[in-house]
């Protein structure tokens, strides 16, 4: 079975169908899509713009991600699983479609950033955690903008190609 | 008198030219979910905290005086960006119901977000100095969170309506 054949099968779940068919399920999981991803954006932005020294220079990077990093992971998992359910109900148009390709390769790097930064770049952080980070630090916070204002962008491009 | 002023617009020359290059509704669209983004995010965690949701870091006051004014700037670019857009679809915008209950819950979270970040001005230990200024604080927290949610609402459904 290849891609194509497995996305039509999912396309005719009845999850799927009955989303894709109903005038009020798509919009409903489509908002609630906007308004969690809403939520990962602004608090990945908050950790983004302490790790870039341009805001809350005065506040240890511990204390902001500790705080702001629980909702980036709360809101990014009900943003996949909305995202999901409203691929789902369209999986093949939307997987060759190139806006929605670019947002998905842009999440994937943006994962690889954090994974990196967390695993590695952060190690040190209590050294660091007062005053403006170290390079590799900063350059972690722009890629990061970088990705998630193109997967904003693109995001919103999804609906006006078809 | 709404039509009136939506064929207005939609006869004026910035309309036109905004709406020929059709790469401007979008980018201006994502521009106002960034800012969205911002808003949201920055006012939930301030409603959290005085809701007493969340207990760590600094005191909500801070959070207050940390990121209200950012919220300011956040309901700016809204108004700028959705300002422009309102420009190039006038119809769009102007006569929707889901849009004209939206400017008015927006209308309404800024009220609500100017009494918040005044009261904290005015008294960092606003919530300390009662059980009645704590209740008022809480309640102006939790109106501005169904606001931030019925906003988004109302903004994605102009869309389906």
């Amino acid at each position: 079975m290849d891609m194509i054949d497995f996305l039509n099968q999912l396309e005719q779940t009845r999850f799927a169908s009955a989303v894709a068919e109903s005038t009020w399920l798509f919009p409903f999981f489509e908002t609630v899509h906007v308004f969690t991803l809403s939520l990962v954006l602004g608090s990945v932005a908050l950790v983004d713009m302490r790790l870039l020294g341009l805001a809350g220079r005065h506040r240890p990077v511990t204390e902001i991600s500790n705080t702001v990093l629980p909702w980036t992971w709360a809101a990014f998992t009900v943003t996949a699983l909305c995202g999901l359910v409203l691929f789902s109900s369209k999986a093949t148009t939307y997987y060759v479609n190139l806006p929605f390709r670019i947002k998905m390769a842009a999440l994937a790097f943006a994962g690889i950033n954090m994974i990196v930064f967390h695993g590695v770049t952060a190690r040190d952080v209590t050294s660091w955690d007062m005053g403006v980070p170290p390079v590799r630090a900063r350059v972690a916070g722009a890629v990061s903008v970088c990705l998630w204002v193109v997967i904003a962008f693109a995001g919103r491009w999804i609906g006006f190609t078809r | 008198m709404m039509q009136a002023i939506s064929d207005w617009l939609a006869s004026s020359r910035l309309s036109h030219l905004l709406a020929d290059a059709g790469w401007f509704v979008p980018t201006a669209q994502a521009i106002h979910i960034l800012a969205i983004a911002a808003v949201v995010t920055l006012l939930s965690m301030l409603n959290f905290r005085l809701l007493g949701l969340t207990g760590r870091g600094p005191p909500a006051h801070n959070l207050a005086g940390y990121y209200i004014p950012w919220v300011w700037r956040g309901l700016v670019i809204l108004l700028v960006s959705g300002a422009l857009l309102t420009i190039t679809e006038p119809e769009r915008e102007l006569m929707n119901i889901s849009f004209r209950i939206k400017m008015l819950l927006v209308l309404a979270l800024a009220i609500v977000t100017f009494v918040e970040h005044s009261s904290f001005l005015a008294d960092s230990h606003y919530c300390n100095r009662s059980r009645h200024h704590l209740m008022l604080m809480r309640t102006l927290a939790a109106v501005s969170l169904v606001l931030c949610v019925t906003i988004v609402a109302a903004g994605r459904l102009i869309a389906y309506s």
